[in-house]
């Protein structure tokens, strides 16, 4: 079953204006539920635009989104909504951790919108920050927290809903070799035995080797399209002593 | 969510602090003047019943408050005015006052020793609930019932002998608390109190003189077309009718209010403007905390409700420390003028509750726009900025 569709799907910023920027120019895409994809492409060819549209956070010029069979163009702002809080969990290039909440507080909020009760909501982000080693940081502010921590409070926060589909970009960008390895491998539990779909947007070769599938992405098009190498996991070696 | 929102409220404490500083002004104001206003209400409504339960006739000239200082009836008048059809009663009433020394200003209203013709007056009196004791009766002479304060400052009982003006009087009793003018008024036989009248004026030239006429009308009869019959056939009278009284009352605390509606509008407008202006610039840091909710899947309406709560919030704080120093100011007010048993505000539950919801109110009014703002921002857009 397919958990991402995308047709002709075009985005156009400042169209009509002297410096028209075509994000993404025509993509057609499909990934079926349980892909785990690696997006990568030189900085500006559309990688984070080409997440927003999927999520529903943004709008397309023209084409279609599908997301687990249903067209996010024909939803309302409140399905749509709906949507990213049920089936989506995003990890943002920038973070975007509240600076009030510190960090267990923060991977407990999107279960906060879906309404889970307090105790529940507690453990949960706990068991959390747990898979991304950071137990010990859960009572500190991101302004607190090094560049790595944010990002796997991030990464946490996106995680802790089990959510069907994962939107990440650049979710290892500040992490270090042993960090990037044990997230990654976190990630790929979750996708063989939740069947959850992971699109990552990456720069990091050792990522891209680990996926399923390599999507490459110029000037707003997909330049290749290719299986990966899949790569059998092996963090141990990797672990900092 | 209230420490979230306090939490958020904390981040620019300088503003925070001066917005509701800005609150603060206007409802401690507002909480001052409302406790004047409702003492004023407990005057007004006290001496509703009793000023509007007779027809009092006057000498032209003179009016419900006083007016006139000089200006007597001739006892005649009395009967003149009895013989009006549709009088009941008409009993002479003559007041003194009870300040030794005359002048010296002072709050609330004078002491006075009031004497009625208690074969015509005492239904009068009825309007006055006793509290301890028994009411004047026909015929009693060297007696006196007290108001409450009166007694109070006083200090006496019922069988206790009061010096008024420095003749011995038996109090019989004591009247309940109507928190308005009789309080402070003693009454006795007019035959007792003239003599006090007659020493208190010394260069008066006639004898037997009233300085009000109590007029109770007949069972039935239309106590404005008695009064109007009065003012006909009587000369030289100015008569004031329930209906008069009451509108002469009323424009007292009429005036009182508006002006408290000013200060509250005032309020409105320079509260409810710093906290739009405070609402709004939060909204436009938070853009990007607003954008990243919303993409997490927070409705519009949750984060209406944000916002929206603590907008109230800022002006609930405000409306508290506001209220709390008003009454303070109040406190400190009415101790300094207990000493003369007067006080010239009331605390009532209006007065404390009143403010802290308005304060409420217009602090969740003023972050509706700012609210809807928030909640209007569109994810992708709000992530980007900076
Ligand atoms: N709001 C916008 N208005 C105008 N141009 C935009 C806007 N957002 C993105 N762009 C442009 O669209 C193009 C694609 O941007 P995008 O953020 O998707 O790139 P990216 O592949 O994620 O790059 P990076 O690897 O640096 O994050 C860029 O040329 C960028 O300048
Ligand atoms: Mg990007």
């Amino acid at each position: 079953m397919s958990s991402i569709t995308l047709e002709d799907l075009h985005k156009v910023y400042g169209e009509g204006g002297g410096e028209e920027v075509r994000a993404v120019d025509g993509i057609d895409l499909s990934v079926d539920r349980g892909e785990f994809v690696a997006i990568i492409g030189p900085s500006g060819s559309g990688k984070s635009t080409l997440l927003n549209l999927i999520g529903g956070l943004d709008v397309p010029t023209s084409g279609r989104v599908e997301v687990d069979g249903m067209d996010t163009g024909g939803l309302s702002d409140r399905e749509l909504t709906r949507l990213r809080r049920e089936k989506i969990g995003f990890v943002f290039q920038e973070f975007n951790l509240l600076p009030v909440l510190n960090a267990l507080e923060n991977v407990q909020l999107p279960l906060r919108y879906l309404k889970v009760n307090p105790k529940e909501r507690r453990e949960r982000a706990m068991e959390a920050l747990e898979k991304v080693d950071l137990v010990n940081r859960a009572g500190n502010r991101p302004s607190q927290l090094s560049g790595g921590e944010r990002q796997r409070v991030a990464i946490a926060r996106a995680l802790v809903t089990t959510p069907a589909l994962v939107l990440a970009d650049e979710p290892t960008g500040e992490l270090d070799t042993a960090n990037t390895c044990r997230i990654i491998e976190y990630m790929r539990v979750l996708n063989r035995e939740l069947e959850q779909t992971f699109a990552i947007v990456t720069h990091d070769p050792m990522v891209a080797r680990y996926a399923g599938r390599v999507i490459t992405l110029r000037d707003g098009r997909v330049a290749s399209d290719e299986p990966g190498e899949d790569a059998p996991l092996t963090c141990d070696d990797l672990k900092p002593v | 969510m209230i420490k979230y929102i306090l939490r958020n409220m904390w981040r620019r404490k300088a503003r925070t602090f001066l917005t509701v500083f800005g609150i603060v002004v206007g409802i401690f104001a507002l909480t001052v003047l409302g406790g004047l206003s409702a003492r004023l209400t407990q005057q007004v409504q006290g001496a509703r019943s009793w000023f509007t339960s007779s027809i009092s006739v006057v000498p032209s000239g003179s009016g419900l408050f006083g007016g006139g200082e000089n200006q007597f009836f001739d006892l005649k008048k009395v009967e003149e005015v009895k013989n009006v059809p549709g009088v009941e009663k008409a009993s002479a009433g003559l007041g003194v006052t009870l300040a030794e020394q005359g002048g010296g200003f002072s709050f609330g209203a004078p002491d006075l020793l009031i004497g009625l013709d208690l074969s015509e007056g005492s239904g009068l009196l009825e309007q006055l609930a006793i509290g301890e004791g028994r009411p004047l009766q026909p015929g009693d002479r060297g007696k006196v019932t007290l108001g409450s304060v009166l007694a109070e400052k006083r200090d006496a009982r019922v069988g206790d002998t009061v010096k008024l003006r420095g003749e011995p009087f038996e109090v019989v009793g004591i009247y309940r608390p109507t928190l308005s003018a009789p309080d402070t008024f003693a009454f006795a036989a007019y035959e007792d109190v003239l003599p006090v009248f007659l020493e208190a004026n010394p260069f008066l030239q006639k004898k037997a003189i009233s300085s009000v006429v109590y007029v109770i009308w007949e069972p039935g009869a239309d106590p404005e077309a008695v009064a109007a019959r009065i003012k006909d056939e009587v000369e030289d009278v100015n008569v004031i009718s329930p209906r008069r009284a009451e509108q002469q009352i009323s424009q007292f605390s009429l005036i009182f209010n508006a002006i408290l509606l000013g200060i509250a509008l005032i309020a409105l407008l320079v509260g409810g403007l710093s906290v739009i202006n405070t609402m709004i610039m939060s909204v436009s840091e938070r853009t990007r905390e607003i954008g990243l909710k919303r993409a997490i899947g927070a409705e519009t309406r949750t984060i209406l409700s944000e916002y929206l709560l603590e907008s109230a919030t800022i002006g609930l704080l405000g409306g508290l420390v506001g209220m709390l120093l008003g009454l303070v100011v109040i406190w400190l007010l009415n101790s300094a003028t207990a000493s003369q048993n007067v006080s010239v505000f009331a605390i009532t539950v209006t007065v404390v509750v009143g403010p802290v919801i308005f304060a409420t109110v217009l602090g969740t009014v003023a972050g509706i726009f700012p609210a809807l703002r928030a909640a209007r921002l569109r994810p992708v857009e709000s992530l980007k900025e900076d």
